[in-house]
């Protein structure tokens, strides 16, 4: 793994980018998440909730490429550690400190 | 020869006659020994080691219940993680589902298009919902 970003600086979503992430996207794109669920219990038919999918990933990408703009060293860090330590999140609590202090939860 | 020179007595008439030289107590016996069995009855009571016990087993437990809820924490987390994530995963493979059902339909169609009366892309159930093609290979590009 190169890098958490690819040629033109966005974040590549990897699991160790999303797990890193996962608490700012459980909080940030919690309605987007919310209506997709809703919308795949009602019907799991694919075609027919492909619209609140593309919301979802807008938001979440949108989010990733926020929180890196945002806090460059503390989330390349974070993102480091967890693929190092494969998404173990005791493993990774310094890196979770300084990236929450960086980029708080809000 | 030896033992007649050591053990002799004066005026011996014969060896036989020599005194007898044996290993034997000191003068006035040796000392008493104790062979009688001595063990107090002093001591924690039943009682108390049955409470001594019971408070080291309800310390014990009451730390596995600490453990566990710090275990239960850990796991919670990861899991919140898991959650968040999973509609934007869902998400991308519906995208590269739908793509996939849609170049299949035409292939579909293509091969049957001369069967009368074949209605492409539909479903080989009755019960109105839909349901994830069962053929047996979902992604051949992954398995």
């Amino acid at each position: 793994m190169a890098s958490a970003v690819d040629a033109a600086g966005e974040p590549i979503p990897t699991s160790a980018v999303l797990t890193a992430a996962s608490k700012h996207i459980g909080v940030r794109c919690q309605p987007e998440n919310v209506a997709f669920l809703k919308c795949k219990k009602k019907d799991p038919n694919p075609e027919k909730c492909l619209h609140k999918g593309q919301e979802v990933t807008r938001c979440v990408l949108g989010l990733l490429k926020d929180l890196h703009q945002r806090c460059t060293k503390g989330m390349d860090d974070y993102v480091g550690c967890m693929y190092y330590h494969t998404n173990e999140f005791d493993l990774c609590r310094k890196e979770q400190q300084a990236f929450e202090k960086a980029c708080p939860l809000e | 020869m030896t033992e007649a020179v050591i053990r002799k007595k004066p005026g011996m008439a014969s060896v036989k006659d020599m005194p007898v030289l044996q290993d034997g107590p000191p003068p006035g016996g040796f000392a008493p020994v104790r062979y009688a069995r001595r063990i107090p009855n002093k001591g924690p009571s039943a009682v108390a080691i049955f409470l001594a016990a019971f408070g080291a087993f309800s310390y014990g437990m009451y730390q596995v219940g600490q453990g566990n809820k710090i275990r239960r924490a850990i796991k919670e987390e990861k899991y919140a993680a898991r959650r968040a994530i999973l509609p934007l995963l869902q998400a991308e493979e519906d995208e590269r589902f739908v793509k996939e059902w849609k170049s299949y339909l035409e292939y579909e169609a293509e091969v049957m298009k001369d069967v009368p009366g074949w209605k492409v892309g539909e479903s080989v159930y009755n019960s109105g919902r839909w349901m994830p093609p069962a053929s047996g290979e979902l992604r051949p590009d992954v398995w």
